[in-house]
């Protein structure tokens, strides 16, 4: 057994009892507190801070490194759980934390190097486009147009999703304890799917009506207000509401990857380049003993208990490998690969010779 | 055509999905007695240590029986009348069919030492056990488990996790003899040493002592036969006795039903899984078969269950199929120690403790990695490799198997070895020590 799970389902506050349900309403309290309105501003400066992102920024961080820490000991037996939330943690202590706070003490706008479109959707924006440096920009173009897809193709989302993004990093750590609580149903899979990629064809849509916006907006005062709508209602609805609130406020009842699994655009991108890329979960043939331990763990709601028993690799473009389900497996039946041959000991057999 | 499956466990599950891909008018009606859904048995000790709820060891959706139309009748048949084509619940009521297969699987075989009957005693092999032991182990308590073999280990680790003190007794001179090596169960036992568990290895309980109020005292052990080195008496306290030492089938209401029963108990079926009524078939942990070795037990696998279901179903529809039972192989894990067997490999030491002589060109290649719990046995006859025994880490069997199939020699397999490791990434790269020389 892993010994940092057992007991998952005997703690009130991992199974959805009434203390789950007050955090719950804490965390989305906090998220409507700090997205919409200034309650924090006060505290900030008190602490010395430059303001409520900066203190929003403090604590995040602090959640994943102290989170880290509490993964470490539930999972710290997995060397690639070990390597992946060092990674995890370190970027978001040194490009998401460190360097932009560094940036603003030298009087730089800040710059969350961790950060890419369409998640960051503002970094496609020319208003933040010309108020950066060319060598950022390149960065961000770089990364968001070259980069990105290529590692999503050859490594798979996970890249991304579970060593580097900040959101995948708080779920991987502080919400380690609640990544059972993922919705398994076939329902779910069929809302995510849509919504998704709704999200992904709005970041777009915004991006293109705030670029044009920009263009031709002085021109055009009726597009103008138009596009600034547009622009605003993005970021409160998926920015603040649906990354924040509903994200992280989520965890106690519905697991860690809420924003993620419905709504993340970044997600929807590299799950695209992953579902034709080389990653997969590959299945060891007729070993599953259908336990289940793979599906209950799986953050994204993933059954991945139904691949192994029909023998079936898992390729699906939700899966951020987060490689829980081959740490939890007690059969070994799973394996994380992206490498494009897994052996040359010849043609798979057939184990059982059952002639039906 | 009505087919009536008693067993809701993996065996009658794969018959009826199969029954019903192929026949999707048949009337398909499953009885059981334990719990309305398909659950994996071998999942119960991750419920009772809540790392699982038991609806996740559930594999389908609770919509599939009426998706798939099966009726289900919670029940416990009492009774087989093979030439009226019915059987009868213990309730009373009967139920007709055409074509009946039994997949009833097992139980716990009942502890045969005196005084054991009684408050304190527990199994771990179906639901009811699980809520019994569930309600018994408490913190601080001290539980005798006896018997070596997977239910006993993983009884073992539950136990000890939840806080109790663990007597393992084993009755053979090292932990599982039926699929370790004195090597490899000497570090299995280390393993279990630091997790907390005392392992008592050639020992027998002769005695079950109990209080005036019947309730549980503690055991008194014996050496067991042949037992090396010597070990003697002891009175061990406990609350808790678990007897882990096998399963029997549960076959007990089929007396005088004409079908014809092992001196196990097992069902006598042909290689088409026909059981000696007519239209009666036979499935799982219940059925005896014929083994590799000609030998007729049965097979008391999940992987074997799952197979037979399968065969059943397809014998049942008409088609000349028959179960084979192919390439040995299976996994399990002994505490956080993973386990993975492929092909042939001999058993040293039988029950009795009577060192057993595998053969004159059996050979043999072993690697203990010089720290932590990870070895390997690689076993051949003349060069060509027959099996693997591989302890403390992933290997794909799959692979294993082929090799096994190529008639590979033992040079290119441990040239070859660490393609088939199948740990996590970034894991360390198995790496040969020694020669690659036969013993
Ligand atoms: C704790 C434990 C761990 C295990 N781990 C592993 C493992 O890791 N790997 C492995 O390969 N195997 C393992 N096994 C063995 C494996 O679970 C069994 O071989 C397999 O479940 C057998 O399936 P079956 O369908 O034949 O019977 P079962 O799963 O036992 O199902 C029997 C069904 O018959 C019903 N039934 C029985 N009698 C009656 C009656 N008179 N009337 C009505 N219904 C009846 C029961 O309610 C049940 O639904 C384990 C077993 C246990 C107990
Ligand atoms: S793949 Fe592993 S964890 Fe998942 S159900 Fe099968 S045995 Fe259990």
């Amino acid at each position: 057994m892993q010994a940092g799970l057992m007991d998952t389902y005997h703690r009130p506050l991992r199974s959805r009892k009434a203390v789950a349900w007050v955090l719950c309403a804490a965390l989305v309290a906090f998220y409507l507190l700090v997205y919409y309105t200034d309650v924090l501003e006060g505290p900030a400066r008190r602490l010395r801070l430059s303001g409520k992102w900066t203190l929003y920024s403090v604590l995040y961080t602090l959640a994943m490194v102290v989170g880290g820490a509490f993964f470490l000991r539930r999972h710290g037996n997995s060397p690639y759980q070990r390597v992946r939330t060092v990674t995890v943690v370190s970027v978001q202590v040194v490009l998401a934390f460190a360097l932009p706070l560094v940036m603003k003490v030298l009087g730089h706008q800040e710059y969350y190097f961790s950060y890419f479109w369409p998640l960051k959707i503002e970094y496609f924006y020319p208003s933040v486009i010309l108020h950066q440096p060319f060598l950022i920009v390149l960065y961000s173009f770089l990364g968001s147009l070259v980069a990105f897809p290529l590692l999503g193709y050859f490594l798979g989302k996970r890249f991304y999703c579970s060593w580097i993004c900040g959101c995948g990093g708080l779920a991987n750590t502080a919400g380690d304890s609640f990544r059972h609580l993922s919705d398994k149903s076939t329902g779910a899979w069929r809302f995510e799917k849509v919504s998704v990629y709704t999200v992904l064809a709005a970041a777009v849509i915004t991006t293109v009506i705030v670029g044009l916006n920009w263009a031709v907006g002085k021109d055009h005062p009726a597009f103008s207000a138009f596009g600034f709508g547009v622009q605003r209602w993005y970021g409160l609805v998926v920015g603040g509401f649906f990354s924040g609130v509903l994200g992280v406020g989520l965890y106690p009842l519905m697991g860690t990857r809420v924003w993620c699994r419905f709504a993340c655009p970044m997600a929807a991108v590299l799950g695209l380049l992953q579902k034709f890329g080389r990653f997969r979960i590959t299945v060891k043939k007729d070993m599953c003993i259908a336990c289940g331990n793979c599906s209950t763990y799986c953050e994204m709601g993933i059954d991945v208990r139904a691949y192994a028993m029909a023998n079936e690799d898992v390729k699906r473009a939700a899966c951020v490998g987060c490689g829980m389900c081959a740490h939890v497996c007690p059969r070994g039946v799973l394996k994380l690969e992206s490498r494009p041959v897994r052996f040359k000991g010849g043609e798979p057999i057939r184990v059982y010779a059952v002639d039906l | 055509m009505h087919y009536l499956i008693v067993g809701n466990g993996v065996g009658g599950m794969e018959a009826a999905l199969g029954l019903r891909r192929r026949d999707g008018g048949a009337r398909i009606t499953i009885v059981a007695d334990e719990h309305d859904h398909f659950y994996s048995r071998p999942a119960l000790m991750y419920v009772f240590a809540g790392q699982t709820s038991l609806r996740d060891t559930e594999p389908y959706d609770r919509a599939l029986y009426e998706r798939l139309r099966f009726e289900r009748v919670r029940g416990r048949v009492a009774a087989l009348d093979a030439a009226g084509k019915s059987v009868r619940l213990d309730e009373g009521r009967t139920i007709g069919y055409d074509r009946l297969l039994l997949a009833v699987g097992s139980t716990g075989r009942p502890a045969p030492w005196p005084g054991a009957a009684g408050p304190g005693l527990h199994y771990f092999v179906t639901l009811r056990d699980l809520e019994g032991l569930d309600r018994d182990a408490r913190p601080g308590r001290h539980a005798v488990v006896v018997g070596g073999g997977l239910i006993g280990v993983e009884v073992a680790e539950i136990l000890r996790h939840r806080g109790l003190k663990v007597t393992f007794v084993i009755r053979e001179n090292w932990y599982f003899p039926l699929a370790l090596d004195e090597r490899e169960a000497a570090m299995v036992a280390e393993h279990l040493g630091r997790h907390g568990v005392d392992v008592r290895l050639g020992v027998n309980v002769q005695e079950v002592r109990r209080g005036e109020d019947g309730s549980l005292r503690g055991v008194r052990l014996s050496p067991a036969a042949r037992a090396a080195p010597p070990t003697g008496a002891a009175e061990v306290p406990c609350d808790l006795l678990v007897s882990a030492i096998g399963v029997v089938p549960n076959t007990a209401f089929l007396a005088g039903s004409g079908l014809a029963l092992s001196k196990g108990g097992a069902i006598e079926v042909d290689e088409r899984l026909r059981a000696g009524g007519p239209e009666v078939w036979a499935a799982g942990d219940c059925a005896n078969v014929t083994w590799a070795d000609g030998s007729r037990r049965p097979e008391q696998l999940w992987y074997t269950a799952r197979d037979q279901g399968r065969v059943a179903a397809a014998s049942m529809l008409g088609d000349p199929a028959t179960y084979i039972r192919g390439a040995w192989y299976n996994s399990a894990k002994f505490f956080d120690l993973e386990y993975t067997t492929a092909g042939w490999v001999p058993v040293r030491l039988d029950w009795d403790n009577t060192p057993l002589d595998p053969g004159p060109d059996l050979r043999e290649w072993f690697q203990r990695a010089p720290t932590g719990f990870d070895s390997q046995r690689v076993v051949g006859r003349g060069d060509r490799v027959v099996g693997f025994n591989m302890v403390g880490r992933r290997w794909n069997h799959e692979v294993l198997l082929d090799w096994i199939a190529a008639r590979r020699t033992l040079e290119f397999v441990l040239d070859h070895l660490a393609e088939a490791q199948f740990d996590e990434e970034l894991s360390p790269r198995w790496r040969r020590q020694g020669p690659a020389a036969l013993t």
